[in-house]
C-alpha cells in the first residue's frame, strides 16, 4: 500500500543571552565539567529562581520571527521527573500559558505549517558515562540554559517541507538575535513527530517521536527510514506503537528508547516561585520595532525589486552578516547585480578560503561601492577590481589608492596603444596570418599578448577595438 | 528582658555583648537538654559573634540588631553552619550561603545562638516528626509545644534566646506560640524574602519571628522585611518602622469576628478569645460580627495545594546531590528510591505521596485545580471583610498543647487542628497570635489578630495594646 507520512516538529532553540534563565552563571558552550555552576542553577535547597529578562526578550522576538503572537500574559509550570541529571528534579516550563502561540512559516510549495506554540524552559546537565570505571558522572554545566521549545502543528507531509522549514526557522532564529542555530552543537536540536497513512486517509495513524537528530540531513535520513519502517509494520499487517526513538547517524537507523507505557506522568503544576510574565503594548511595540528584516521578507526584496536570481538571493541572505554588508553597500552603490557578482564571487571566495568572518573584515561597505563603481566606470577592468578586492581582503585600504598604486588604472588613451599593437601584430606574424587565413581562435592569444605588454593598466576593450580594426 | 531594653543595656554597657550570650548559652546548657528546643548550638561562633557585637557597640557604630542573642529555625541556610530541616536527609547539609534574613541582621553583628528544632521539613504541628527527637512544652514537658516551630518557640517561652526566627507555612510560628506563651508574628506574603528558607511550599512559605511580646515581633520585623532582587515573589510593599506603635489609635477600629472559626474549638479557648474581644470593645473598638464561609473547604485546600508543592519541592532530594544517600541500589533508580525511603520520615513521605497524587494527570481538575479554585474565593471573602473591619480577631488553635504522644496516631485530626491558621497562608495575610489566657490544664490559649496586607503595623499594635494589660504568666521550666 501507499502510505502518506505525517509529520510534526519540536525543536529547542538555545537563547543567545549572556547568563543563564534563572540565575547568573555565563551561558556559553563547552568549557570544563562544573565550571558555570552556583546555588541556584544546581538546585541547592533554599535557592529561588531569578527570572532573566533578556531570555524573556529573545523568546518573543522569536515569535515575533515566526509570525505568533506574542501573549501579553505567559507563565511558568514545573514539569517534575526524577533524573540525575536535573538537579532540582523539576524542570521550569511553560505549560498552560506559553509566551507565543500561533504562528506559522510557509514552506517549498507555498503551504503554511503552522506553529501551536513557543515556550521558554531551562536545559537539564548532562550525564557522563565512563564504563571503564563503571560510573557515571555529572556535569550541571548545562543545567539552566535558557531553551526555547517551538511546536509544530502536523502539518509536513513531504521531507523537502521539513527540512526547507529548518532551514528557514533556523534562519530566522539568527536574524532575530535568538539562537545561533548550530545543530551540530546542539544549539539547535530537533524531535520529529511521524505518523505513516494511507494514501487518501485523514484519520492519522500512531506516531513514534525520532530525537537525536543533528543534522538538516540527518532528519532528511531519519523521516525516510521511519517511513519505511512503520510502512513495512503496516504492510504485514502489524500496528505501530507509540514510542521514543534514537536516531543513529552512522547506521542511519532509529531504535526505541521507551514506549508510551513507559511515558512519565510530569504532574505538572504552576511553578510558585516565579511570577507571571507580563507585557504592555508599549513593550510589544518597542520589540517588534527593534526587530531587523526577516530573511524572507529580505529575499522578497532582492529578486523582486533588485531582480537577482533566487539562487544568487539566497546565497546572500544565508548570512545575515553577509547580507548586511550587501545591503550597506548597495545602498551606497545600488548597482545590485555587480555588486551581488563581486561579493559572491571574489568576496565568497576568499572569506571561505581564509575560514574568516564577515564582521572580520578589513573594508567597509563604502569600499565595496566605490570599487564596483571604479569597474562598471572602466577606471579598473574586471580582472583588475578581483585583484583589487583580494587586496582589501588581504590589508585592508581603499580601492583608489590601491588602484594608484598598482597601476591598476586604465588607460584610457588610444593614442600609445597603437604602437603597442603594431608591435605585436609584427611580433607574431605567422598568428596573424592564420587568423587572417579564417583561424578566430588565434584572436585570443594575439590578444593576450597585446594585454601583457600593454600592462596591468590598459583598458582591454580599446584594445581588442584597435587590433579589431588593424587585423581587417 | 526586651528588645528595646536589651538594646539599651548594651549600648549603655551595663551589660557586655559576651556577657549576655554566655548567659544563655548557659541556660540553653541547663534546661535544653529536657526541651531538646535546639538542634544545633552555636556555643563557640557565638561567643565570636557577640566578640564583633561588643566590638560595633565600643566604637560606636552598633545597630538596633548588634549582640542580641537569637535563635534560627533549622529550615533556614546559614553559612557554615549545619541546616538539618530536622530530617535525615540533611542531617550533614551545611549551606555555602546565608539566608537573606541572616545576611540582613548578621549585618548588624546579630549574634547566633544555634538552630531550632522543628517538624520534619516544618510538615506537622506538633515538632514531633524531628529526626532529632520532638520538643517539650517549657510549660509541661509532658506536652507538645505545636509546629512546626515548636523548637523556636520553646527557646523563646524558656528563655533560651531573646527572640526567634521561625517560618509558617500554614501555622507554624502562631501555633506553637500559642502553645508555649510567646507571641508569633507571620508577615504578609512577600514581605520578607524566602531566599534560603528551604521551601516547604513555596507559595505559603512565610518566615516569622517568635517572640516575648508584640512589639518585640515588630522589633524583629524591621530588620528583615524588604524587596529583595533574590526573590521575585518579594515585595517592596512593606515600609514604616515596625516599632513605633505608639502612634496607633486602637479604640477606633472595628475588629471583625468571623462566626466559622468558633465553631469546632474547646470552650476554653472560645471563651478566652471572646474574653479579649470584649477587652477591645472596652477600649473603643467595634466588634462586627462577620463570617468566612469557604472556612470548611479551607483545610482540605490547603494541604493539597502545600502538599502538592512540597511534592516538587523535595524531590531535590535525591541521594544525587544533596543529602542522605542510600548504599543500596544498582542504578540511579534505585538509588533514588532507597535515598528517599530511608532519608524521610512517615509524615514527609505522607505529605509527599498525597502531593503527587493531587497533580496526577487525571486528578489534576478534581484536586489541585479545586483547591486553587477555593483559595481564590477564600481571598474574596477575606477582602469582602476587610471592607468592613481593620483586623479580625480569632483563636490561633482549636484547643491548647495537648499530651505527647497523644494525636500523632491519626494524621487527619492533626490536619484539621490548623484550621483556624491556614486561612491567612492561603490568602497571603499578616497575623499575630499572642496568649489570652490559660486552659484548665494551665496551658496557654492563643489569639490570633489578622491584618489587611502589608498591614503588619496595626495587628502588631493592636496585639501589643491587649499585651500590655494581660498578665502572662513564665513558663515552669
Amino acid at each position: 500500500m501507499r502510505y502518506q507520512p505525517v509529520i510534526g516538529l519540536e525543536i529547542h532553540a538555545e537563547l543567545l543571552t549572556d547568563s543563564k534563565v534563572f540565575c547568573t552563571c555565563q551561558n556559553e558552550f563547552g568549557g570544563s565539567e562544573n565550571t558555570r555552576v552556583c546555588p541556584r542553577c544546581s538546585g541547592m535547597p533554599g535557592t529561588l529562581p531569578l527570572l532573566n529578562q533578556n531570555a524573556v526578550k529573545l523568546a518573543a522576538r522569536a515569535g515575533i520571527a515566526t509570525d505568533c503572537t506574542v501573549n501579553k500574559y505567559s507563565a511558568f509550570d514545573r514539569k517534575n521527573y526524577f533524573y540525575p541529571d536535573l538537579p532540582k528534579a523539576y524542570q521550569i516550563t511553560q505549560f498552560e500559558s506559553p509566551i507565543c502561540t500561533n504562528g506559522h512559516i510557509t514552506v517549498v510549495g507555498g503551504k503554511d505549517i503552522r506553529i501551536n506554540r513557543i515556550h521558554i524552559e531551562e536545559d537539564a546537565g548532562k550525564l557522563v558515562h565512563d564504563d571503564y570505571e563503571g560510573v557515571s558522572l555529572a556535569d550541571y554545566n548545562r543545567c539552566g540554559v535558557p531553551l526555547i521549545e517551538i511546536v509544530t502543528e502536523p502539518d509536513f507531509r513531504t521531507i523537502e517541507e521539513v527540512q526547507d522549514f529548518m532551514e528557514q526557522i533556523a534562519l530566522r532564529l539568527k536574524y532575530a538575535g535568538v539562537c545561533d542555530a548550530r545543530m551540530e552543537q546542539g544549539s539547535l536540536r530537533v524531535d520529529v513527530n511521524i505518523s505513516i497513512m494511507p494514501v487518501g486517509s485523514d484519520v492519522f495513524g500512531t506516531r513514534a517521536e525520532i530525537k537525536n537528530l543533528n543534522s538538516v540531513k540527518a532528519i532528511g535520513r531519519a523521516i525516510a527510514y521511519e517511513i519505511e519502517r512503520q510502512s513495512e509494520i503496516l504492510d504485514n499487517g502489524g500496528t505501530v506503537v507509540q514510542e521514543t526513538r534514537r536516531f543513529n547517524d552512522n547506521h542511519g537507523n532509529t531504535k526505541a528508547l521507551r514506549s508510551k507505557e513507559e511515558a512519565h506522568d510530569y504532574r505538572y503544576f504552576p511553578e510558585p516561585d516565579i511570577p507571571p510574565v507580563l507585557f504592555t503594548d508599549e513593550e510589544l511595540e518597542e520589540i517588534v520595532n527593534s526587530m531587523p528584516e526577516m530573511p524572507q521578507k529580505r529575499f522578497a526584496r532582492y529578486t523582486k525589486a533588485y531582480g537577482l536570481p533566487s539562487d544568487d538571493a539566497s546565497l546572500i541572505i544565508s548570512n545575515k552578516d553577509f547580507s548586511d554588508f550587501y545591503d550597506e553597500t548597495v545602498k551606497i552603490n545600488p548597482d545590485y547585480k555587480q555588486v551581488s557578482n563581486l561579493m559572491l564571487g571574489e568576496l565568497l571566495r576568499n572569506l571561505n578560503d581564509s575560514g574568516a568572518a564577515v564582521t572580520d573584515l578589513k573594508f567597509a561597505p563604502s569600499d565595496l561601492a566605490k570599487l564596483v563603481e571604479m569597474s562598471s566606470g572602466s577606471t579598473v577592468s574586471k580582472n583588475a577590481a578581483k585583484d583589487i578586492l583580494k587586496i582589501m581582503f588581504d590589508n585592508g585600504g581603499k580601492p583608489e589608492e590601491i588602484a594608484k598604486e598598482n597601476g591598476f588604472i586604465m588607460d584610457n588613451d588610444a593614442s600609445g596603444l597603437e604602437a603597442v599593437i603594431d608591435k605585436v601584430i609584427v611580433d607574431n606574424a605567422d598568428s596573424v596570418e592564420s587568423y587572417k587565413s579564417g583561424n578566430a581562435k588565434v584572436f585570443g592569444f594575439i590578444m593576450g599578448q597585446a594585454m601583457r605588454l600593454a600592462g596591468k593598466g590598459a583598458n582591454p576593450k580599446l584594445i581588442k577595438d584597435l587590433l579589431t580594426e588593424k587585423l581587417k | 528582658m526586651d528588645l528595646v531594653t536589651m538594646r539599651e543595656k548594651l549600648d549603655k554597657k551595663e551589660i557586655s555583648a559576651v556577657e549576655l550570650t554566655q548567659s544563655y548559652l548557659d541556660k540553653i546548657k541547663e534546661k535544653d537538654k529536657e526541651l531538646n528546643s535546639y538542634i544545633t548550638v552555636c556555643e563557640d561562633a557565638a561567643i565570636e559573634q557577640a566578640k564583633a557585637a561588643q566590638e560595633m557597640i565600643d566604637s560606636g557604630n552598633a545597630g538596633a540588631f548588634t549582640g542580641l542573642p537569637i535563635s534560627v529555625k533549622d529550615n533556614i541556610c546559614t553559612n557554615g553552619v549545619k541546616t538539618t530541616c530536622a530530617s535525615k536527609m540533611l542531617a550533614d547539609f551545611v549551606p555555602i550561603y546565608d539566608a537573606t534574613v541572616m545576611e540582613k541582621l548578621n549585618k548588624e553583628k546579630i549574634v547566633m545562638l544555634g538552630k531550632t528544632n522543628m517538624d520534619e521539613f516544618a510538615m506537622g504541628g506538633s515538632s514531633q516528626t524531628s529526626y532529632f527527637g520532638g520538643v517539650k512544652n517549657p510549660y509541661d514537658t509532658s506536652r507538645v509545644t505545636g509546629g512546626s516551630s515548636g523548637g523556636a518557640a520553646a527557646s523563646v517561652a524558656a528563655g533560651l534566646c531573646a527572640a526567634a526566627l521561625g517560618s509558617d507555612t500554614g501555622g507554624s510560628v502562631r501555633q506553637p506560640a500559642s502553645f508555649c506563651g510567646v507571641t508569633g508574628l507571620k508577615p504578609t506574603y512577600g514581605a520578607v524574602s524566602r531566599w534560603g528558607l528551604i521551601a516547604f511550599a513555596s507559595s505559603l512559605d512565610q518566615i516569622g519571628v517568635l517572640a516575648n511580646s508584640a512589639a518585640d515581633t515588630g522589633y524583629m520585623l524591621n530588620g528583615i522585611y524588604g524587596r529583595d532582587f533574590n526573590d521575585a515573589t518579594s515585595s517592596a510593599k512593606s515600609k514604616g518602622d515596625y516599632t513605633r506603635l505608639a502612634g496607633t489609635d486602637i479604640s477606633k477600629l472595628k475588629i471583625g469576628i468571623p462566626k466559622e472559626f468558633f465553631d469546632g474549638v474547646t470552650d476554653e479557648v472560645k471563651t478566652a478569645v471572646l474574653k479579649a474581644a470584649d477587652y477591645y470593645k472596652a477600649l473603643g473598638c467595634e466588634l462586627v460580627e462577620c463570617s468566612l464561609p469557604s472556612l470548611e473547604y479551607a483545610v482540605s485546600a490547603y494541604y493539597l495545594i502545600s502538599s502538592a508543592e512540597a511534592a516538587s519541592n523535595l524531590s531535590r532530594f535525591d541521594g544525587i546531590k544533596y543529602g542522605y544517600r542510600s548504599g543500596l541500589g544498582e542504578d540511579f533508580n534505585d538509588l533514588i528510591k532507597a535515598s528517599r525511603r530511608e532519608g524521610f520520615g512517615d509524615e514527609v513521605k505522607r505529605r509527599i505521596m498525597l502531593g503527587n497524587y493531587a497533580l496526577c494527570s487525571g486528578y489534576y481538575d478534581a484536586y489541585y485545580k479545586n483547591a486553587t479554585r477555593i483559595r481564590t474565593q477564600i481571598r474574596k471573602e477575606y477582602a469582602d471583610i476587610f471592607e468592613k473591619c481593620n483586623v479580625i480577631l480569632t483563636p490561633t488553635a482549636p484547643t491548647t498543647a495537648y499530651k505527647i504522644g497523644e494525636q500523632e496516631h491519626d494524621p487527619v485530626k492533626m490536619y484539621l487542628a490548623d484550621i483556624c491558621t491556614v486561612t491567612v497562608n492561603i490568602a497571603g495575610l499578616p497575623a499575630i497570635s499572642t496568649t489570652c489566657g490559660y486552659g484548665e490544664n494551665g496551658m496557654p490559649i492563643g489569639m490570633s489578630l489578622t491584618g489587611r496586607a502589608f498591614d503588619e503595623q496595626t495587628i502588631i499594635a493592636v496585639c501589643d495594646r491587649f499585651e500590655r494589660d494581660f498578665d502572662r504568666k513564665e513558663a515552669r521550666i
